[in-house]
């Protein structure tokens, strides 16, 4: 709102996503009822967790204006990883196999990292750097894997799943709690103002005495940690890890970041777009079925409710070139 | 295309090129390329031998070029000596791969191939026929291409139908309900033959169960993560209706238990097809009815057997009737009954084949519809 107080088109832009997740919540319960439930909410957040910590993590690449299509062999990659470390640590929780949560998310961190080192020492474009070694990721994890499948049978740890509070799953709050830090990480530290200071103004950010390689490799490094975050609900989801466990998550989480409103050329948005962009897919995911829509209308309705989605949302008028 | 139509192109082509060829060098000289094609058809002594397939990422994929390799030890080989042509999914790979392998070679090649999708057999097998090398095929080619049209060189083509094995799971899970209820299918990629098929043996077994409703029939991609959230929005929609769920694969079962895992649903009967090593263990805890195995490392291991043998002579591919160079591999429906007779059989160890033994698991001759 601007000083006098009235809604300015400004507001209307930013909280445009959320109209639009409200809007798709109220027309498909309006055709099937049974949308509108407690249990389908956890169905719909169940599928969403792990494809929302992929948008988290790809959503501070995006706000520096950098792309990282890696996600998909990275995931793949520490949730295999990861099912072979719970299972040589005691394969229970209480066994040891708790030793693999800390070790992943540094796996995860450690892939990013030179993933961002690719991309600044050798000066490639990160759209090329990340994409390539997504493919390394998913090569190493066919390595590993064989073609075959790695299980994990741990009540336990698929408590995540299976442990209801107030009726959503675990892994639910587990996504949760990750959203909270990444949107510290965005609003309380000096490193997620110099992502907005990168996104908005390269140029000027180095000119300011910023030391900008740094942030890029620092925020790579970071959307590999949330990446291994993705790997562990994904397992804790399914129960078990292949080279193919992190297929699709390239095309949901940057539709669902672009969706919720932040914008591909860098410095506008945030941890919440990423949020609502998520709840926005996977709602017409659900929805779709719900209603029971035919298949063969929903791959094309998808497509166009996201294009519906990122016209109200983002504000092109302040970009001069699209490209 | 109508066969009437590409015969037409065809001898108009030919006529075309005969007509230059004829202006050029004069009408005697037509017979001597005529003859060179046909004469390429010879008996070779150790061909070099390839796999060309998508990739090794899947397990069915990884058991059809082990068993490619397997053959290659039993002539007393090592692995290497088999190359893997892999095309990542690309038709145009695919050609230019084989076709490389050919030159290198100098059409001496044994070959057993998949050739991505359906319009890409005609020219590799053209590329391999012109090279006087021998190729099998597998799963995809078009429905009027015959390795007998094409000649020795085109050594055999196999392929699965899903259709009856996807009925007798059908009509499994349609007991395990008690003969009534609603099911679900959770399908593969809409475009696939293998997913029209295992769709088609749900129906037509649907016809004998007037108190079974198919309450809804949608596509999960052969993929877990995709069944897990598919088979969730169903139970959103139709709740307890669901009293079975027929998949079509292993992977989209595995995703579908997890959907009712996290609901606390258990004991819902459920079929899946593959019979892969994870699906026949879920098959002995009863977790799932049944799954179906369709032998991949045979079907790799024969593939290559048939054009390897037919290159250095073993037998004349025109020589054998149509059903031994088109045929359907084989279908083994795994139950709870005989999964652990099953599982010790082909999973535990892998048997040994004999493979000279071309046509013997083999499920007759491919029919067109």
């Amino acid at each position: 709102m601007d000083l006098t107080g009235r809604f300015t088109r400004e507001d209307a832009i930013r909280w445009a996503p959320l109209m639009v997740l409200i809007a798709l919540v109220i027309l498909f319960t309006a055709i099937n009822p049974q949308f509108l439930s407690l249990r389908n909410f956890a169905r719909i957040t169940v599928a969403a967790a792990p494809a929302l910590m992929v948008a988290v993590g790809v959503t501070f690449i995006i706000l520096m204006g950098s792309i990282d299509l890696s996600m998909e062999g990275v995931l793949s990659f520490t949730a295999v990883l990861f099912c072979y470390a719970f299972v040589k640590f005691g394969g229970t929780l209480a066994a040891g196999g708790w030793i693999a949560l800390p070790l992943i998310l540094l796996v995860g961190a450690v892939v990013g990292m030179i993933n961002g080192l690719i991309h600044v020492k050798l000066r490639i474009p990160s759209f090329m750097a990340s994409l390539a070694m997504g493919f390394v990721a998913t090569g190493a994890t066919v390595l590993l894997t064989g073609g075959g499948i790695v299980k994990i049978d741990d009540d336990v740890f698929r408590g995540l799943l299976t442990y209801r509070l107030l009726g959503f799953p675990l892994m639910v709050y587990v996504a949760g709690i990750f959203v909270l830090i990444a949107w510290f990480i965005q609003t309380r530290t000096t490193l997620g103002r110099n992502f907005y200071a990168v996104g908005g103004g390269e140029e000027l950010a180095h000119a300011s005495g910023l030391n900008v390689k740094r942030v890029r490799v620092a925020g790579f490094t970071l959307a590999g940690v949330f990446y291994a975050v993705a790997a562990i609900l994904q397992v804790a989801k399914l129960g078990q890890a292949e080279s193919v466990t992190g297929a699709n998550f390239m095309f949901i989480s940057i539709t669902s970041v672009v969706v919720g409103g932040v914008a591909l050329w860098g410095g506008v948005g945030g941890v919440w777009n990423a949020l609502v962009g998520v709840l926005i897919v996977n709602v017409i995911n659900n929805g779709m079925v719900v209603i029971g829509l035919p298949d063969y209308v929903q791959d094309g309705m998808l497509g166009l409710l996201v294009i519906i989605a990122v016209v109200l949302s983002t504000d092109r008028r302040a970009v001069t070139v699209v490209k | 295309m109508s066969t009437f139509i590409k015969d037409f192109i065809e001898q108009e082509t030919v006529s075309r090129r005969n007509f230059l060829l004829a202006s050029a060098a004069g009408v005697g000289s037509m017979a001597l390329p005529m003859a060179f094609g046909q004469g390429a058809a010879f008996a070779a002594e150790n061909p070099a031998l390839a796999w060309s397939y998508r990739d090794r990422a899947s397990a069915y994929w990884n058991a059809v070029v082990s068993g490619g390799e397997n053959f290659v030890e039993s002539l007393g080989k090592t692995k290497d000596d088999m190359t893997s042509l892999i095309n990542e999914g690309s038709s145009e790979k695919s050609l230019a791969d084989i076709k490389a392998f050919l030159a290198k070679n100098s059409g001496n090649c044994a070959i057993a191939c998949d050739a991505n999708d359906s319009p890409n057999a005609r020219p590799v097998v053209e590329a391999v026929k012109a090279a006087g090398g021998y190729i099998s095929t597998i799963w995809n080619k078009t429905d009027d291409l015959h390795p007998w049209d094409i000649g020795d060189n085109y050594v055999s083509h196999m392929t699965w139908s899903d259709e009856k094995p996807a009925e007798d799971t059908a009509r499994i899970l349609f007991a395990a309900m008690g003969n009534k209820g609603g099911v679900v299918h959770l399908g593969g990629i809409p475009a696939n033959n293998p997913a029209v098929e295992r769709l088609n043996g749900l129906k037509n077994a649907l016809k004998d169960f007037p108190d079974i409703e198919l309450l809804d029939a949608q596509p999960a991609d052969w993929d877990t993560t995709k069944a897990a959230e598919l088979m969730a929005s169903f139970i959103t929609r139709y709740g307890d209706k669901i009293t079975g769920v027929h998949c079509a694969n292993d992977n989209i079962a595995y995703g579908v238990l997890e959907a009712l895992k996290a609901e606390g649903i258990e004991g819902m009967p459920i079929v899946a097809y593959d019979g892969n090593p994870e699906a026949v263990q879920m098959v002995m805890d009863g977790k799932l009815l049944c799954t179906v195995f369709t032998n991949p490392y045979w079907g790799g291991g024969v593939s290559l057997a048939l054009a390897y043998h037919a290159a250095i002579g073993t037998f004349k591919p025109s020589e054998e009737p149509n059903e031994h160079r088109e045929f359907y591999g084989p279908t083994v429906l795994v139950t709870k009954d005989d999964a652990a007779a099953f599982k010790a059989k082909y999973m535990d160890a892998i048997p040994t084949y004999d493979w000279s033994d071309f046509w013997g698991p083999s499920n007759g001759g491919i029919v067109y519809k």
